[in-house]
């Protein structure tokens, strides 16, 4: 098989203690970022090279600060939906849903059972599109673009199904405390399930255009790997942890809305490499559709789908402070909520998986890697910047 | 959790104890027991997955305080450590030894509120904000309103009208 | 690891060569958004009411409201309407699920070139736009961000009621208040329907807030006799509430008579900050103790006027005192409310009968200013055969003997006549003494002038309403009645586009046992106390004296108000109108 490799001899060389002289002006900084094709969102990273290989990695958010946190001072409760789902772009649901459950833990208020299980339906929609996107996309960092322009259609499909049940396709405004605002329009199983039969097919040919692929698993099997002893070190969740043989999934560890009704086993794996972890993900994307069509199977027909709540308009939620989590396509998804009983929140905190993944775990992943692999493994811990930065 | 409360209790000082769940409960402790605490609960306990580290500003009583949420993973079980510390020159022993991800909250605290972490890895580095010249954003002093009346243009020719203010001009502007 | 099949498994990708393109070709034509889509803005200009919740909830700070040609600003319509900046907006929506009406939807459009950026600040409904008459798009869900249900009040049963004088309605509760001032908007539509123009929006807060002290400041602002309208206020804020057009309106009336109810009398002087007054050494004379010369008298002694109030009668309340029953509105409640008043230092003349006791012309002398509050006291006659025997009584006497304590021997059964609510008053008293009621009313149940809960109260206790009747003639025994003679009546839609006329059908005559008839068609003033040369100067109009912006009628420093001056006759506008001729008395003595 055809093998290069690159003539290193040339390239500065660590010191008599292992360490590069970082002012020896001999090394190169380079940014990646954030501007580049290979950047998951607006974010870059300064990183110091010797030839091809990363001496040192700095990740640098801020591109898209929104000051979402500190907007909250002013909003009212309900005004902080409309931008609480823009914290995370691509998986917008995972934000109302950590809000709507922390004002309702804290002001006491049972939700329906059809909205409990019309919230599933949608954080699981939700989890299926970020996986059409973002695990072929995958192969898009090894220079493998076709798969992406599969996936996406079927995200658009998702998409209108999104559409047609929230009025919106990206920011879907859906949940609100107390429940949703709406039920499945008539017909939305039927065409969810169409969609869902084009995902089952795609499930298939990802497999043999990209997981079966030489060319992928040569740059993919054994890059990157992560130490299951890292887990806690750098609290590494979701699929990143299950890569690395731990089974960490908020769904199942701590059960809610419908989760406990459903019957689901998240793959595990121990390569922990960037092979690993998109195989999981493959793996998740078979998982939510089992779950979808659980769920439209198990799901009641009709009822309530919005308990009442006080005027929203100056609504006080009581004082207290909580933290809830779902389960992202990521991980572990957080919000620390706390009140001091007045119209407006006292701290909302997102706590995303990106805040660690694209952060202290990169930035120590990189160091000793290739330039050429950073893409590959930044999109292997699916980093989202704007969780970081709020 | 009671049992491990309890446990908690009888090494530390404790000054509040509030039941969010049954796996979710929050303790106050002061300032210089705060890391030892952590520690205890990391290292004896097993709570050794960090979750997050963030201030609340409570700037009526001139304080701040710190929340170090902590996650038994085996157990299912979270801790929040609250401790309330001065907002004048904050300053908070740093927690970085004990989990590789703290001294990212501990730099972005340094930033977004202005509390130190001495000894904290690049706690001075800019997180977010390159060339911000402002006091610390995240605190409640600062006000994004004025802040962004004085940086940016509004769009001219706004005008509103308070409905009952309105109908009073209208309907019986002499009384 | 690596075998021959993973270099020929990615060439599978070439059997999608054959495969039709997903691509939409125009997706400008071929793909409308779908029903539920947020879209571009819709409102019913008709529907809209301008309250602005609206702009409230918008955290965008996208929606502004603004006067638009050709919508007026009237009773429950602030002539506003929603000015939405697509510089701003999200399309979240939740602008429409919060609207009050309802009027406020999207359409499923998403497409929208323009030139210039100004263009996308537009009033939707008012700005043409293509998409107005597009169906689809997001509407009002069936779920609520505003409870639309008001809190229930405790009633006594209607079946408890008879023989009993006790107040029926119970009173709300903290947290019962507290829930129903929750519902509020804060859209501040009633004030202007209010006569007295009272901070409604801004008491209700105080409730919500839990700071009684705040919401009876807020009160007395412009209403000093809180405790009688939060109990027998004919309430039009209520029929114009925004909360109103999707649900119950705001129970206001209720809340008000909670903050009343809160703070006991002896701490008014504090809370209301009339420790000590200036005295300005002006004297204000107010002929009649009703509503609005007790406001009068409240607003001019705090500015520290020397008041005396002169009423013909033992106590002081005037209509809420003698013509209401009491269990609308206990007696205690109005003599502390008076004892308040006394405390601040307002000299009351009872027993004195302007005309008689004293001549008009001293007391015109004696004063700087004088107001006249004297109310309609003089019943209108049925005008029928047999109305002066024994028997035939008058509503606003017989609810007077009720309320001074008198027995009055009504029989067994009963006929009022009349639709009001004067007409309810002695209907629901006289099922309290034991009778059986039938009520006689011209026109249909729904034309009747009584306030709709009145009507449903009177029904509730078992008053039988007869509608469409026209009596025609007391018939009697032995010099008292025994029965009357009335006709059925037909109702004509009026030619000239007024409210249909009840016409009697010949031949329908019906006959009715009674042992007592009880006139409720109305009453007038009385101004036998006037000399004529004063006489000649007070211009009146339909036995209503006509009254400028300040009150002032057309005699030099007399000002009136309350029923003898508006045809609204109610306690609030009443009060509104001792407030306003306050406010010019002292404009014209001070300034």
């Amino acid at each position: 098989m055809f093998h290069w490799t690159p003539d290193r001899s040339a390239f500065p060389t660590a010191g008599p203690d292992g360490k590069f002289d970082f002012d020896s002006h001999k090394l190169v900084k380079i940014w990646h970022g954030p501007n580049h094709p290979g950047v998951t969102g607006n974010m870059s990273l300064e990183l110091t090279i010797s030839g091809d290989e990363v001496l040192e990695s700095k990740t640098h958010v801020g591109y898209l600060h929104r000051g979402f946190e500190k907007l909250y001072e002013r909003r009212t409760w309900i005004q902080c939906f409309p931008t609480v789902v823009r914290m995370c772009v691509p998986e917008s649901d995972s934000n109302e849903y950590n809000l709507s459950a922390g004002i309702e833990e804290l002001a006491g208020i049972e939700i329906p059972e059809m909205a409990k299980w019309l919230r599933t339906l949608v954080l699981e929609m939700s989890r299926l599109q970020a996986l059409l996107r973002i695990v072929p996309a995958q192969g898009g960092t090894v220079g493998l673009g076709l798969g992406v322009q599969w996936g996406v259609y079927l995200r658009d499909l998702i998409l209108d199904r999104f559409e047609e049940l929230t009025g919106g396709r990206i920011y879907h405004m859906y949940m609100i405390p107390g429940g949703v605002r709406g039920l499945l329009p008539d017909g939305f199983k039927e065409r969810l399930e169409e969609n869902l039969i084009l995902v089952d097919e795609f499930v298939l040919s990802i497999k043999r255009l990209m997981l079966d692929n030489a060319v992928f698993k040569k740059r993919t099997v054994g890059i990157a790997h992560i130490p299951v002893e890292w887990i806690d070190k750098y609290g590494i969740v979701g699929f990143v942890a299950r890569g690395a043989g731990v089974k960490k999934d908020v769904r199942l560890d701590y059960p809610y809305l419908a989760y406990d009704q459903l019957d689901f086993d998240p793959a595990i794996s121990t390569d922990s490499d960037i092979y690993a972890r998109t195989w999981i993900r493959w793996n998740d994307i078979i998982t939510t559709v089992d779950l979808l069509r659980q769920i439209m199977a198990k799901m009641p027909k009709k009822g309530e789908f919005k308990a009442p709540t006080p005027n929203v308009l100056h609504w006080q939620v009581p004082k207290g402070e909580v933290y809830v989590r779902s389960e992202s396509s990521r991980g572990e998804y957080g919000f620390y909520i706390v009140s001091d009983g007045s119209k407006y929140p006292r701290r909302i905190n997102l706590r995303g998986p990106s805040y660690t993944h694209a952060v202290s775990l990169l930035e120590k992943m990189l160091v000793n890697s290739n330039i050429s692999d950073i893409a590959a493994t930044m999109v292997s811990l699916q980093t989202c910047p704007p969780e970081i930065e709020r | 959790m009671k049992e491990i409360i309890n446990n908690i209790q009888e090494k530390f000082k404790i000054s509040e104890v509030t039941e969010q769940r049954e796996n979710q409960y929050f303790i106050s402790v002061e300032k210089k027991d705060t890391i030892q605490l952590v520690t205890y609960l990391k290292d004896i306990e097993k709570f050794t997955n960090f979750i997050l580290l963030t201030a609340v500003d409570w700037i009526e009583k001139g304080q701040f305080q710190l929340t170090y949420m902590l996650n038994h993973p085996s157990k299912k079980l979270d801790i929040g450590v609250r401790t309330f510390i001065e907002r004048e020159n904050a300053t908070m022993d740093s927690a970085h030894h004990l989990w590789e991800h703290v001294a990212t909250f501990q730099r972005e605290l340094k930033e977004m509120f202005g509390i130190d972490f001495p000894g904290s890895p690049r706690v001075d580095e800019p997180f977010l904000l390159e060339g911000w010249d402002n006091i610390p954003p995240m605190r409640r002093d600062f006000d994004t309103k004025k802040y962004s009346e004085e940086t940016y243009f509004p769009r001219p020719g706004r005008s509103t009208n308070d409905p009952a203010e309105h109908m009073k001009k209208k309907l019986y502007p002499n009384e | 690891m690596m075998n021959l099949k993973d270099i020929l498994s990615p060439f599978s990708a070439w059997r999608n060569l054959l495969k039709e393109p997903v691509t939409i070709k125009d997706p400008l034509t071929e793909r409308p958004g779908a029903p539920r889509y947020r879209g571009f803005h819709k409102n019913d200009i008709e529907k809209c009411i301008g309250c602005g919740t609206c702009e409230t909830i918008c955290e965008n700070e996208a929606i502004d409201l603004v006067a638009v040609a050709n919508v007026d600003t009237k009773n429950g319509d602030s002539g506003l309407r929603p000015l939405v900046d697509y510089g701003r907006c999200c399309w979240c929506a939740l602008c429409v699920d919060v609207c009050t009406t309802g009027s406020l939807t999207m359409s499923n459009e998403y497409t929208w070139v323009s030139n210039d950026p100004e263009d996308f600040r537009y009033i939707p409904g008012v700005d043409k736009k293509e998409w107005d008459n597009n169906d689809l798009g997001w509407k009002k869900p069936d779920y609520t961000l505003i409870p639309t249900e008001r809190m229930d009040m405790e009633e006594m049963e209607p079946s408890e009621r008879e023989g009993t004088f006790l107040e029926i309605v119970r009173g709300y509760s903290r947290a019962q208040a507290e829930k129903e001032a929750d519902r509020c908007t804060e859209c501040g539509l009633c004030v202007a329907t209010c006569p007295a123009h009272m901070d409604i929006p801004g008491y209700i807060r105080a409730v919500r807030e839990g700071d009684m002290e705040e919401g009876l400041r807020l009160l007395y602002e412009t209403n000093p006799l809180p405790e009688i309208c939060g109990r027998v206020c004919t309430h039009r804020c209520e029929e114009v509430c925004a909360v109103g057009h999707s649900g119950d309106p705001l129970a206001i009336r209720w809340l008000k008579r909670y903050i009343a109810d809160q703070v006991p009398f002896e701490e008014y002087k504090r809370i209301l900050g009339i420790t000590s007054i200036e005295e300005n050494g002006k004297k204000v004379g107010i002929i009649g103790a009703g509503p609005s010369g007790l406001s009068a008298a409240y607003y001019l002694r705090i500015r520290g006027f020397e008041v005396t109030i002169y009423e013909a009668k033992s106590k002081g309340g005037g209509m809420t005192m003698y013509g209401i029953p009491k269990y609308r509105l206990p007696m205690n409640m109005l003599e502390s409310e008076i004892g308040f008043l006394e405390e601040i230092g307002v000299k009351f003349v009872y027993e004195t009968r302007v005309g008689e006791d004293i001549s008009f012309d001293e007391i015109y002398k004696k004063h700087d200013a004088v107001f006249v509050g004297i109310g309609f006291e003089k019943p209108y006659k049925i005008n029928i055969k047999g109305e002066e025997q024994k028997g035939a009584l008058q509503a606003i006497s017989f609810l007077d003997d009720i309320n001074k304590g008198k027995k009055v021997d009504i029989g067994k059964k009963v006929a009022i006549v009349g639709g009001g609510n004067v007409a309810m008053d002695a209907a629901r008293v006289a099922r309290r003494l034991g009778a059986e009621v039938y009520m006689l009313y011209r026109r249909r149940v729904e034309d009747m002038p009584a306030d709709s809960e009145e009507i449903h109260g009177a029904y509730e206790e078992g008053v039988q309403i007869i509608p469409q009747t026209i009596p025609v003639e007391i018939i009697g025994e032995g010099g008292k009645v025994k029965s009357i003679q009335y006709l059925m009546a037909e109702m004509v839609p009026d030619e000239k586009g007024g409210r249909p006329k009840p016409v009697p059908i010949e031949g329908s005559e019906q006959v009715l046992e009674i042992d007592t008839l009880i006139g409720a068609i109305g009453q007038e003033a009385d101004y036998g106390f006037l000399p004529q040369e004063y006489l000649d100067k007070i211009e009146t109009n339909r036995g209503r004296m006509l009254v400028d912006n300040n009150n002032k009628t057309t005699l030099d420093k007399v000002y009136a108000g309350g029923d003898a001056v508006n045809k609204t006759a109610d306690a609030i506008s009443a009060i509104a109108d001792g407030h306003r001729a306050a406010d010019a008395i002292e404009r014209m003595l001070l300034v």
